[in-house]
């Protein structure tokens, strides 16, 4: 399988028109009947920086998870890449998620045994590739920790943290990076610098970024913010404005 | 993957050395068992006093069943004579010798017996000298049938020299004086009489071992012995001799010695399944609770992307690796500690000192193959919910509990519970040594089926005490109470570990101490004569005992009574079975000495080609009165006897008696081994027997019941050996015990902090912790014995007729003793540990 994709790859590297990301129809139940994804569609271009928005249990993490192969949908289709994943079994989702798409979690995630070099190549090792170096280098000097390589995530602060956990999602050279509250845990600074980061990496690199928030300055960032109520896509906006989500979100937590 | 694993290794040592300890560990016990069962099949006995041949020839001592291990036959078979001149004239034979030996000793000039090196077998021809490698004559050799050559060690211990007179006691004719007609300069050579007089002495002249030897041995030109060998072993093809030569020649040598060999199998045999029992078991709760501590690094990266395999490929390579560290110096200490067993085994008798042991790299092969399979399994399985559940999931899960303890293990370890009491029941059905072991196998899996149901049931029993828990009970016990529920996994794995050292030490000993005393009772009650009689310096007692003792003032009965081995084929639910076990050998008159509870027939019966059974072996292979039963006697001959007698008392008399014409001519002493006397019971027929023992050189007189039949200090080998085992075994639980306690405390440290960060002062933890160490310890108690209870009050019923075992009582509060102190202990000191740092540090350092 992961051999099939790697020669896949190699052929869409060719600019095409097959969207990062295309969902349909997308629902998930979870046990006990609560439906936390009800009927969703949508396609990512390439090169968009995406925000979901949401309050609490709109379902805007299930949606993320399932689009990222965290986690199987019910029913529906998940295409990343133009590949579809939904039916795949735990393994080759996890392989696939492995070439295609990286992430970036509110919490960092990095394995605390494991110093900041091992933890940016741990996707590529799991993979069985060998890492390319110059690109981590480039990464590196770019996010700011070339002198932090050899310590232990614990002995970092939280933007550090953070700022290494983007590395690792673009150590493979994903399709889609998915962030899921990537700013939550950080102070106004530190979070200011990690969104202008995911900002330069999409308009840069043309890399394809979904952050799922809660936090309208942090979609405000985004190219796009889709607005999540009970399971649905209520609306869409496009280059929002902070004072325009807060506004559709109070409105949202009225209704 | 290896690389990860290592890495990730790095900042768990608790956990890790608790693995490491457990494969330590387990690598010793069970390199020592391997290294016993492979002497048993291969280890080499010294040739001894066949240094001087090239090439032995003998019966054949072992008895092949069909796909089955080979019996050794302790007694010595026979040769003919004739065939040592036929061999003597192959072509490259430089010299022959036909060896016969025969029960003698020597009596020095105070009346004291100089017994040889096997007063049994020290007797022999003078030609027998020329089996010896190197031994030079100070003398000459013995002339006529009043003139004997001693070895060097019994001359000097007898006191005297080539030319002096000395009595000799030989094959059981009355003490004579003899010539010393020369020294042999070689260690437990024995005695040496002329040829014709050997003969005579060791029946070879008449009767039914008439014309043959014991063996023969042939020297041979320089390098001729593999050809030579071969012309013997055509000349012998269709017979059922043996030919050896080199290391095998040892073999030879000694059949009873050989016969001991084949009991290292049978203690490696009976060891294994224990030990392979509680070494998977401690394994797997080690590397259990190293996984727990890992579950959310694992999961963390099946959220950056590994595979579930790699997951559990990442948790195995970081168990192997640890496995791999510690086995290196587990088989070491395994070979060592075979070593000090066998020295045990031969100080307490149960082995001759002659046997050495087998030192060769296959054990420890066998060991790294078991252990990395066993490792490789728990670490899978251990690892095999985190592996398989969504990334998502596996993060959130990581950071408590698993929610529910999975069914399929719920059912799994019932069930095991179920037949473990269904095993228990055995004891009732089969009054026999076999039978009292599933009492502790019953009590080990039932353990194993706790550990496994354990998460289930500590839910459920923290769930009932929280609902019981009053309203206004202190914080720290409503905090314990409900760790004991929330953290059911982790408090069921503590609790049933130390539940299996209860249950374990409760079972093998009580099962041990069971069968002892019962056994001890049958022989007491069985036996009604009140002395016994015997002549072990002399090999046997002398022919003329038996009447002299009879007619002693007071003796009301005596009757001889002897042992020997048979090999017994049946067929058991229509396999065929063999199984060779120690027979008694019995006259008609036996019923006078002994009353062996006979339930159907009469000892009486006991004469010709007859036999009597114990009940339970009557039962189990059809050998009821009047049946003809096919045994293979002690030096192979197969025999047909009749079942005369059925008896009750098979525990304390074994499970079968031979009548003294069945057995006569298949011995190697042709002996009486002790006579049992029944005296009017006063102290006068007591002085009498005294006063006749005292008259004649060697023998020895001592009461039957030494009164001390139940106590540990007098236990016999095998249960002695047993109870070696249950210390080590002991031992070893309890350390691994003690390092999964640790381990496991440590691995809370985050949610102590938590616990702290909220409000909870150091006093308050440490006593919920106590709170906790008092719950585990209480229930692994109740568990432990609920679980031992069973079987073992089955085991009174069938042994003692009473529904409790018998044993030291003291073993009860030590237990309990020791198994709260661990819980204490092992939970103090870590928690202390933890409360010493910051709780924020704490925190910080785990994410």
């Amino acid at each position: 399988m992961s051999k099939l994709l790697k020669g896949v790859e190699a052929a869409s590297a060719a600019p095409d028109h097959t969207p990062a990301i295309a969902l349909a129809h997308l629902g998930k139940t979870y046990p006990g009947g609560v439906r936390a994804l009800d009927d969703v569609s949508l396609t990512v271009e390439r090169g968009t920086f995406l925000a979901v928005m949401g309050p609490s249990g709109s379902g805007k993490s299930t949606l993320m998870h399932c689009a990222a192969g965290l986690d199987a949908p019910t029913v529906g289709s998940v295409r990343i890449d133009g590949y579809e994943i939904a039916g795949l079994n735990e393994t080759r989702r996890t392989e696939l998620r492995r070439e295609r798409i990286g992430f970036v979690f509110q919490s960092y995630n990095l394995v605390p045994s494991l110093s900041v070099a091992d933890n940016i190549t741990l996707p590529l090792r799991l993979a069985g590739r060998a890492p390319d170096q110059e690109w981590l280098r480039t990464l590196i000097e770019r996010v700011d920790l070339a002198d932090r390589l050899t310590h232990r995530p614990a002995e970092l602060s939280g933007g550090q943290q953070q700022r290494a956990a983007i590395v690792r999602a673009l150590a493979a050279r994903p399709a889609v990076v998915f962030a899921d509250e990537p700013t939550g845990a950080l102070d106004l600074r530190s979070a200011h610098e990690v969104l202008n980061l995911l900002r330069d990496l999409v308009d840069e690199l043309r890399q394809t970024v979904v952050m799922v928030t809660h936090d309208p300055a942090a979609a405000a960032q985004a190219h796009q913010a889709l607005v999540m109520a009970d399971g649905r896509v209520v609306d869409t906006l496009h280059t929002p404005t902070a004072a325009d989500l807060a506004a559709r979100l109070v409105a949202l937590g009225e209704g | 993957m290896l690389y990860l694993a290592v890495r990730m290794a790095r900042r768990r040592v608790a956990a890790l050395v608790a693995v490491a300890c457990a494969v330590l560990g387990g690598a010793v016990l069970v390199t020592g068992t391997g290294v016993l069962a492979e002497s048993g099949l291969r280890s080499q006995l010294p040739a001894g006093r066949l240094g001087g041949v090239d090439v032995v020839v003998s019966a054949d001592q072992t008895f092949r069943p069909g796909g089955d291990l080979p019996i050794a036959l302790p007694e010595r078979g026979a040769v003919p004579a004739q065939l040592a001149d036929r061999l003597g004239e192959l072509p490259g034979v430089t010299g022959v010798v036909g060896d016969v030996s025969f029960p003698a000793a020597l009596v020095d000039a105070d009346g004291r017996v100089v017994p040889g090196e096997d007063p049994s077998t020290a007797g022999h021809g003078w030609s027998s000298t020329g089996l010896l490698q190197d031994a030079p004559v100070d003398g000459r050799k013995p002339g006529d049938s009043r003139e004997v050559a001693v070895d060097r060690d019994m001359a000097a211990a007898a006191g005297v020299q080539a030319g002096d007179r000395v009595e000799v006691v030989a094959a059981g004719r009355d003490a004579a004086e003899y010539r010393v007609s020369g020294v042999v300069d070689a260690p437990g050579a024995g005695v040496f009489f002329a040829d014709p007089t050997a003969e005579q002495l060791a029946g070879r002249d008449s009767g039914p071992r008439a014309g043959t030897v014991d063996l023969i041995g042939l020297r041979t030109e320089t390098g001729a012995t593999d050809s030579v060998a071969a012309a013997v072993r055509d000349q012998l093809r269709g017979t059922d001799m043996v030919v050896a030569t080199g290391e095998d020649r040892g073999d030879l040598a000694a059949p009873d010695a050989v016969a001991s060999r084949s009991l290292l199998i049978l203690l490696a045999g009976s060891l294994s399944g224990i030990v392979v029992l509680i070494t998977g078991f401690v394994m797997a709760g080690a590397l259990g609770v190293s996984i727990a501590g890992q579950r959310r690094e694992l999961a963390l990266m099946r959220a950056v992307g590994a595979t579930p395999k790699q997951i559990r490929r990442l948790a195995t390579a970081q168990a192997m690796v640890i496995a791999a560290v510690a086995l290196v110096p587990g088989a070491a200490l395994g070979y060592l500690l075979a070593g000090q067993f066998r020295q045990q085994l031969v100080e307490r008798g149960v082995l001759p000192e002659t046997l050495p042991l087998t030192f060769s790299p296959l054990p420890a092969l066998a060991t790294a193959l078991l252990l990395a399979l066993a490792v490789q399994v728990s670490a899978r399985g251990a690892a095999w919910r985190t592996s398989r559940m969504p990334a998502t999931e596996a993060v959130a899960e990581s950071r408590t509990e698993p929610r529910n303890p999975s069914r399929i293990r719920t059912r799994a370890g019932l069930l095991l519970i179920l037949a473990a009491t269904t095993l228990s029941v055995v004891p009732l059905l089969a009054r026999t040594v076999l039978g009292a072991a599933a009492t502790s196998m019953a009590g080990v899996i039932g353990a194993i089926g706790l550990a496994m149901a354990g998460p289930a049931l500590a839910r459920h029993a923290g769930e009932t005490l929280a609902r019981r828990l009053r309203p206004g009970v202190s914080a720290p016990t409503w905090l314990a109470v409900s760790n004991v529920r929330g953290y059911a996994l982790r408090i069921a794995g503590v609790v049933s570990t130390l539940a299996m050292a209860v249950v374990f030490v409760l079972t093998y000993t009580f099962a041990q101490t069971t069968v002892m005393t019962a056994t001890s009772d049958d022989v007491r009650t069985g036996t009604l004569a009140q002395e016994r009689l015997s002549a072990p310096a002399l090999g046997g007692l002398p022919e003329g005992t038996l009447d002299a003792v009879r007619e002693t003032s007071g003796v009301r009965a005596a009757a001889p009574v002897g042992s020997t081995t048979v090999v017994w084929p049946y067929k058991l639910l229509g396999e065929d079975e063999v199984e060779s076990s120690s027979a008694m050998i019995l006259t008609p008159d036996a019923w006078s000495v002994l009353d062996l509870d006979v339930r159907f027939g009469s000892l009486a019966g006991l004469s010709g080609d007859t036999i009597a059974v114990s009940s339970d072996v009557a039962r189990s292979r059809g050998a009821g009165l009047g049946e003809r039963i096919g045994l293979i006697l002690g030096e192979g001959t197969r025999v047909n006897a009749e079942v005369v007698a059925v008896y009750d008392r098979g525990l304390g008399f074994g499970p079968v008696a031979l009548s003294r014409d069945l057995a006569t001519g298949h011995t190697t002493t042709g002996l009486d081994e002790s006579i049992l006397v029944r005296t009017d019971g006063t102290a006068t027929a007591q002085r009498e027997l005294a006063a006749l023992a005292e008259s004649r050189p060697g023998l020895t007189v001592e009461p039957t019941d030494t009164g001390t039949g139940g106590s540990l200090t007098e236990a016999p080998p095998e249960v002695w050996v047993n109870l070696a085992t249950i210390v080590v075994l002991l031992g070893y639980l309890l350390l691994s015990i003690a390092n999964k306690l640790v381990a496991t405390t440590a691995q809370r440290r985050g949610e102590i902090a938590t616990l702290r960060l909220n409000g909870t002062t150091p006093r308050q933890i440490r006593t919920m912790m106590r709170r906790e160490a008092a719950m585990i310890g209480a229930a692994a108690l109740t568990t432990g014995l609920v679980l031992a209870a069973i079987p073992l009050t089955l085991l009174g019923i069938g042994f003692l007729d009473r529904p409790w075992p018998a044993g030291p009582v003291w073993l009860l509060p030590a237990t309990a003793l020791t198994i709260i102190s661990l819980a204490f202990v092992t939970i103090e000191v870590p928690t202390r540990r933890a409360l010493r740092t910051a709780p924020a540090e704490a925190l910080a350092g785990r994410e």
